[in-house]
């Protein structure tokens, strides 16, 4: 290959008697320099200009586009669509955590504790849900969930419980997506905090135990401390994942707007409405949001890190 | 944390060693669970070889009566505008098996060039990829269907596949693990008169397999589960991939006919399961390698 022609120094290595400026650096690494660029440029820089340009116009994806100045961020502000919409993704996405980080943990403490060959074959069946399609386990789940013969229903009935409306109620359809979510990401979770427990020095929690103290004192003041890292990155990517999470929310629809979140919201405007520019005024809201929810919460962590 | 590279499990039996009884009790709390996690799952299996009456049934009941695969015949010579389930099975794993192969060669390379090779602007390049992942897809969508849309990308498979090329997450991944491959391996090399892509195919690819593991099955799942960006770029029901072409399946067959829907979600299912089961452990080990510790 012709890229291979450079003789570039290593980074780390001394500092060598210059040639040319130019000879130190890489065929190789400046190709693909160059290729990344040109894809993020066309992929990213393009597309996020344009989102914040859009969300200053007002376009129908027909006529030219007009300038509307800030107008569509004051729409935002006093539209109710777009509040309930971010009450909605807020409960959704706090609930989804806590609950499916709690249940992770349990999962990956349990886990801990037996031989490996236990522990990725019990893992394996946890994972399984993950690596399903989101529509499949929609359409399935709306089904069980099915008010009318649906299989929860019949088991909350043989239980001698009444029977719920479920995904037709207002009050209950956001939950159990939730629920949904959940058994969805609770397999993966516990793979990334079983990884940080499993690292956890024994001779920390033996010392622990010498001194005397209980099996919960040992979890809260050793384990829980030295898994920081891993939590802080479940949760972030957790905040991620669920502020964008889309399938659910499209194809399983409580009634009236009951479960619309911000990144179905996001979608209805740009796709169905075809007000594309208040479309990107709310998708730059909620960019803004996640942005902000994320830095808080590394923020708030990271006094614990330093270890 | 440190940087460790031991295998996930203690190899050790722990120091306190528990009695036979506290580990079964451990064991049959986490069977319950499981059994808990897969009841979904057994009515997605069961039912798709349920007939019409079966299905219908109330109270609903988890095992066929009598076993038929009716509902497989059904749907796979059902159309979804203008396509099949089996056409859609081979958009899915083209652009599957396309971007999963670019990512992988696009991620271990960009680390690779990002961890040891010297070009201007590495570092600020570097760190504008990265922070490209704290943006939402979804701010990107509306613009992003505008450029494919003037790049008269739209309607086709390769609107699926180009903007995945690149990847900030797998660029980062792989740049984290070649920065813990000894650098006297590069240097070696170096010296013995092989060039920058000579160490790279012959040496940083070899080490780099349970990152790229790990990296196949998130780029698998992800472009494989794909909705959201197939639903707005693709019209064409020849062009459809498996999640449109069940969402599809799902609007054409009823609570009546469910028995078809849970078929072709099963027959959906068996790619990502086969992949799952060659990787699973690699991937609970790359995870622990690759340093995902925040």
């Amino acid at each position: 290959m012709a890229v291979t022609a450079g003789s570039s120094p290593t980074g780390a290595a001394p500092v060598r008697p210059q040639r040319s400026w130019f000879s130190q650096y890489s065929w190789l690494g400046m190709g693909f320099a160059f290729t990344l660029s040109v894809f993020y440029l066309v992929m990213f820089v393009v597309p996020f200009g344009t989102a914040i340009w859009l969300s200053f116009h007002n376009w129908d994806y027909i006529q030219r586009p007009v300038f509307v100045n800030t107008r569509n961020f004051a729409k935002l502000l006093g539209d109710a669509g777009f509040w309930d919409a971010l009450w909605t993704t807020i409960q959704f996405s706090v609930v989804e955590i806590f609950v499916a980080l709690s249940l992770a943990l349990l999962l990956a403490l349990a886990l801990s504790h037996l031989r490996p060959v236990y522990q990725y074959t019990l893992l394996a069946i946890y994972n399984l849900p993950v690596i399903m399609p989101g529509v499949v386990s929609v359409l399935l789940w709306s089904w069980l969930y099915r008010t009318n013969g649906g299989a929860f229903n019949a088991v909350l009935e043989s239980l001698g419980l009444p029977s719920q409306p479920f995904s037709n109620s207002p009050d209950q359809a956001l939950w159990c997506i939730t629920l949904m979510v959940v058994w969805i990401f609770l397999g993966n979770s516990s793979i990334v905090l079983l990884a940080a427990i499993n690292e956890v020095p024994d001779s920390l929690l033996e010392a622990a135990q010498l001194d005397g103290a209980s099996a919960w004192k040992r979890f809260t003041a050793v384990t829980l401390p030295l898994i920081q890292p891993a939590m802080a990155y479940q949760v972030v990517t957790s905040i991620i994942g669920t502020m964008q999470m889309f399938e659910p929310f499209q194809l399983m629809p409580g009634p009236g707007h009951s479960t619309r979140t911000l990144s179905l919201y996001t979608y209805q405007l740009g796709f169905e409405v075809l007000n594309l520019g208040y479309g990107a005024a709310v998708s730059i809201a909620m960019f803004v949001i996640l942005l902000s929810a994320t830095l808080f919460e590394l923020q708030r962590r990271r006094r614990s890190w330093d270890y | 944390m440190t940087a460790t590279t031991t295998a996930v499990s203690r190899l050790s039996t722990p120091y306190w060693q528990r009695t036979r009884w506290q580990t079964w009790l451990l064991i049959a709390i986490l069977i319950g669970g499981g059994v808990l996690m897969l009841y979904p799952f057994a009515w997605l299996v069961l039912s798709a070889f349920k007939l019409p009456a079966d299905i219908i049934r109330i109270p609903p009941t988890l095992w066929p009566e009598t076993w038929s695969i009716e509902a497989f015949q059904v749907v796979l010579s059902h159309k979804i505008g203008g396509g099949s389930l089996a056409r859609s099975y081979l958009n899915s794993i083209f652009v599957t098996v396309t971007t999963v192969i670019a990512v992988l060669i696009t991620s271990t390379l960009g680390g690779y060039c990002f961890a040891r090779l010297r070009f201007p602007l590495r570092e600020p390049l570097f760190y504008f990829v990265l922070s490209t992942t704290m943006v939402p897809f979804l701010t990107l969508l509306i613009p992003l269907y505008v450029v494919m849309d003037r790049l008269e990308l739209l309607n086709t498979l390769w609107v699926l596949i180009v903007p995945s090329v690149f990847s900030s997450f797998g660029i980062f991944l792989c740049r984290q693990f070649v920065y813990g491959i000894p650098i006297e391996l590069y240097d070696a090399a170096k010296i013995d008169g092989a060039g920058d892509f000579t160490i790279y195919t012959r040496i940083i690819v070899g080490m780099m397999k349970p990152v790229i593991s790990v990296l196949a099955i998130f780029s698998f799942r992800a472009t494989f589960n794909d909705y959201l960006w197939p639903l707005v770029t693709i019209t064409d029901g020849g062009n459809y991939t498996l999640p449109l072409a069940l969402r599809g399946i799902g609007n054409s067959f009823g609570w009546f006919d469910y028995s078809k829907v849970m078929a072709s979600s099963l027959l959906t299912l068996i790619p990502p399961l086969i992949v799952f089961f060659i990787f699973q452990r690699n991937l609970v080990k790359g995870i622990a390698l690759t340093g995902i510790k925040g």
